[in-house]
């Protein structure tokens, strides 16, 4: 039994080394536009559309923009080269993952958050709830 | 008086849920007085009248739960908009199944479905617990009393000041028959965890360190099955009608219900140990805790909002963080504050040789060992994923927010898997007692040569990766050898007994089918252009047409549909490419792509062709129309005092008047003129354009933009003035080399087209999985029922 328990102890300490050394490489935090601007490394922004920068090259299927910092009023230009996600014109924020290169931020993955309608707090500010 | 609807709502409905709250804590207290005497054997038919009591109590407590259940459910089949629920989750276009799961479609409804199946599953857990039904009942209805506190005080009965006209809809997302019905199974599984902790906890309180795992293993089998099947109802859902491009995405909705069934399957294991050597009793309580901890803090994930920024799926603050908080740490700090106080008097059961008076070692290469090492692999692999999915806070607490790649998870379950597989192949021929090394090997010859064979065949197919062939020929060897020993199960008519090396059937099918769908699944997006042929590996695939396709299928033309299909906007718009391969008939599909007229949101479902070896997915991502012919000039807009200079010609907004004297016309309409100093290389000039603004009726409004012919070369047109900026927006015409024909695009379609090789053992292998589950269960719920204990 003592043998199972160092080999269980063993496996255990290897695994975590493997766990936190993944852990922090295939970390992307969430950064502003400025140190975005300076990273080396694959960060996330988050920001709205600038209305009107959106432009889709089909020939190279890549999707220009500028996403705006609505607190700092910072932007950054961003390039994301696969299909134009639906309703990308309609969202209400976009969380861009990817790394700064040569002046514009080349996005590898886009979550684009559209305004949703589903919710009670949207039905509940329109009619109003009873209150006691 | 006024102010008592306002509190009430739906006075029934809160009733109800009031009346729940009211019968659970008494409840409560009659089991904790029942306890006070002590229960005599035989027990069935000695049930003291305290018991009795409080049973009649549960029972209340139950109809309360059904009743308040079936409440919410008429108010939302008959309409009643006057309630803020119905108002925000469903509608009046809604076909009655969909109507019906609007019931789970928000967060009251999913927790009053929550109580339900604990209510439910309860009344089993009653009978089932025989000699521990006092101490195990009080733990059970105090899990779901926090819930039934979170719908008193956000109750899914509350009225609205104003009753809107219709509701505001289902999530088109959710409308989809998978969908109906993955959250009661998820929600079964959900409320059966509720069951080891009640279990686990009443041991630690009575001390009765053996009995409980015999009567609460059969519930622990119930989760992993239903928990389960959950599970991968929605991986189904995602993959068939998501369009994410696979079944799994490693986000935290996906996660926080996989981590309670790793854990669930760490707690049958641990139990089954248990069971056979009387001993390891602390592992299973500590998983028991966890597992249902689990649930609850997955809960607090993926209802607080904390993880809004980090997930595709919207989650919203209902007001309730604090609360779901609170009930976490009461009952994981409370089990394991009880663990901790009881630690010392859990009997630790040692082998003492005889021989030499010093304690037995139990051989390495035992069921024992194997048992503790699989308990130790799930347990490793729900921490890395809780670790992964909790990266947004844990790192909030020392920076910036922070998420994992997916990669993480993937680089993390290779190891795990593998050794998952190693364990797979070996169980079948390791006794309690222990093996030699040797003798295993010799067992195991013809499992492993088969998975050797196995690894030849994949890599002629095409597999390289050392790692994937590796875990691949453990698996196949796993499979083989479990199989076999299945056989002699048969042969012997021992199907019953066999749950476990059925489960582990199932479990190898699925590896094989997890890693070569995930790893060699190879996609391309292509643009299709309408009627023009474009070849993908060896399919070639022909965009033909737009149809629509209605909720059973049909394929129709535009002209084709009827009112029933426009008016419940049950037919929706679809792509139909055709696929043609050599010697394979042509396959149509019909990828959907369709706007949902409530919310203007863009949807795709994908279609998909499976065999067994291989499934052809293809997602619709965009699509274009088309455009013909037209002239269309240079479009920009302009300040006052702007210019802007275009192939040497440099225009100049000086100002604007507008002329109102025919709004109250006949025909009413607002005249502007714009003033404008052009400059060629030869001169400059004060040109003036006009914009006639009509108004009226909707049919009658019309904007008119006469050309104005500048100097040298090109017209000028004035298409919109936005007075209060001062901005005007202009269209020179005439002026690009190009010349303004902007030719005509063709209507476009793009897709992404997947293969995903044997994803159908994912699918397989689950079923064998879940039958090993079931046969388990049976196996298990027999023992308890015969199962005499002190």
């Amino acid at each position: 039994m003592k043998r199972a328990y160092w080999a269980g102890a063993l496996l255990v300490i290897g695994f975590l080394a493997l766990g936190l050394s993944t852990f922090t490489r295939s970390m992307t935090p969430y950064v502003s536009f400025a140190e975005a601007k300076a990273a080396p490394r694959t960060v996330q922004v988050m920001g709205a559309l600038e209305k009107g920068t959106s432009r889709y090259d089909t020939g190279s299927k890549t999707l220009y923009f500028t996403l705006l910092d609505p607190k700092s009023h910072d932007s950054i230009p961003v390039s994301y080269t696969d299909v134009k996600p639906a309703n990308f014109e309609d969202a209400v924020s976009i969380v861009a993952i990817g790394r700064y290169e040569s002046g514009v931020f080349a996005a590898e993955k886009l979550l684009v958050k559209c305004p949703s309608k589903y919710q009670g707090e949207e039905i509940e500010k329109q009619y109003g709830a009873k209150k006691a | 008086m006024n102010s008592l609807p306002g509190l009430l709502g739906f006075a029934p409905g809160t009733l109800a849920i009031w009346a729940a709250m009211l019968f659970g804590v008494t409840c409560a207290l009659a089991y904790l007085r029942s306890m006070r005497t002590p229960a005599l054997l035989p027990f069935a038919e000695n049930l003291s009248p305290n018991l009795l009591f409080a049973r009649r109590l549960y029972y209340a407590y139950v109809f309360s739960v059904l009743l308040a259940s079936f409440l919410l459910l008429t108010r939302l089949l008959s309409h009643d908009f006057r309630i803020s629920y119905v108002a925000s989750y469903s509608g009046r276009d809604l076909p009655f199944y969909y109507l019906f799961s609007t019931f789970w479609a928000g967060q009251e409804g999913s927790f009053l479905l929550w109580l339900f199946w604990g209510a439910l599953i309860g009344l089993f857990v009653l009978r089932s617990a025989r000699e521990q039904e006092a101490p195990v009942m009080v733990v059970y209805l105090a899990t779901f009393l926090g819930i039934v506190a979170i719908l008193v005080k956000q109750s899914p009965f509350r009225f609205l000041a104003q009753i809107p006209p219709d509701g505001q809809g289902l999530n088109p997302l959710l409308q989809d028959p998978w969908m109906v019905i993955h959250p009661p199974v998820m929600f079964s599984g959900f409320a059966s965890l509720s069951v080891p902790f009640a279990f686990a906890i009443g041991a630690l309180w009575m001390k009765r360190w053996d009995g409980w795992v015999v009567r609460a293993m059969p519930w622990a089998l119930f989760t992993f099955v239903t928990l389960g099947t959950a599970i991968l109802m929605g991986g189904y859902w995602a993959y068939k009608t998501l369009g994410w491009g696979g079944y799994w995405g490693w986000d935290p909705v996906e996660n926080t219900s996989l981590v309670p069934w790793l854990a669930t399957v760490a707690l049958v294991h641990g139990m089954v140990l248990q069971k056979m050597r009387a001993k390891h009793r602390k592992i299973n309580i500590i998983l028991a805790i966890l597992a249902f901890c689990c649930i609850l803090y997955g809960t607090f994930l993926t209802r607080s909002g904390v993880l809004a920024d980090f997930s595709v799926h919207s989650f919203i603050d209902l007001g309730i963080t604090g609360w779901l908080v609170g009930i976490i740490l009461v009952f994981f700090v409370g089990g394991l504050a009880l663990l901790a106080w009881r630690w010392k008097e859990i009997p630790v059961v040692s082998d003492v040789d005889a021989a030499t008076g010093k304690e037995k070692e139990e051989p390495f290469l035992s069921r024992s060992v194997l048992f503790i090492l699989s308990v130790t692999l799930f347990c490793a692999s729900g921490l890395v994923i809780l670790l992964g999915t909790s990266a947004p806070i844990l790192t909030r607490v020392v920076g910036k927010p922070s998420q994992v790649a997916t990669s993480f998870y993937n680089v993390t379950h290779r190891p795990i898997v593998g050794l998952m597989a190693l364990l797979l192949l070996l169980v079948p021929y390791l006794s309690w007692r222990g093996e030699s090394g040797k003798g295993v090997l010799r067992k195991a010859l013809v499992p492993l040569i088969v998975g050797l064979l196995g690894v030849g065949v994949f890599f002629a197919a095409g597999v390289r990766g050392a790692g994937d062939l590796l875990i691949l020929a453990l698996a196949v060897a796993g499979f083989v050898a479990n199989a076999e020993t299945a056989v002699l199960f048969v042969r012997r008519k021992a199907v019953k007994t066999m749950g476990g090396y059925l489960a582990h059937i199932g479990m190898s099918i699925m590896l094989v089918g997890i890693l070569i769908s995930g790893v060699y699944e190879k996609r391309t997006t292509v643009n299709l252009v309408r009627n023009q042929p474009v070849t993908v590996g060896s399919n070639t695939l022909t965009f033909t047409r737009t149809v629509f396709v209605t909720d059973s299928g049909v394929v129709k033309r535009p002209e084709e549909l009827n009112a029933m299909d426009l008016s419940d906007r049950r037919a929706k718009q679809a792509m139909e490419v055709e696929v043609s391969s050599p010697g394979r008939s042509v396959w149509k599909a019909y990828p959907k792509l369709y706007t949902n007229t409530r919310t203007n949101q863009m949807m795709a479902n994908p279609d998909v062709k499976s065999s067994p070896l291989m499934d052809l997915y293809v997602s619709p991502q965009a699509y274009d129309p088309g455009r013909s012919a037209r002239i269309e000039g240079t479009t920009f807009a302009l300040k006052k005092g702007e210019s802007k200079t275009v192939e040497g010609l440099k225009v100049k907004f000086l100002d604007f008047s507008a002329d109102r004297s025919q709004v109250s016309s006949a025909r009413p309409h607002v005249t502007v003129t714009g003033n404008f100093l052009v400059t060629t290389a030869e001169a400059s000039e004060e040109k003036t354009a006009r914009l006639v603004m009509y108004f009226g009726e909707a049919t009658e409004s019309a904007t008119e933009s006469p050309e104005t012919t500048l100097p040298g070369k090109g017209r000028l047109k004035l298409l919109k003035v936005s007075p209060n900026e001062g901005i005007c927006e202009i269209e020179l015409l005439g002026v690009a080399p190009g010349g303004d024909l902007k030719p005509a695009t063709g209507e476009t379609l793009s897709v992404d087209v997947t293969t995903k090789p044997l994803i159908s053992l994912v699918w397989g292998g689950f079923y064998v999985m879940m039958a090993g589950g079931l046969t388990a269960l049976v196996r298990r719920a027999r023992d308890s029922r015969q199962a005499a204990i002190a």
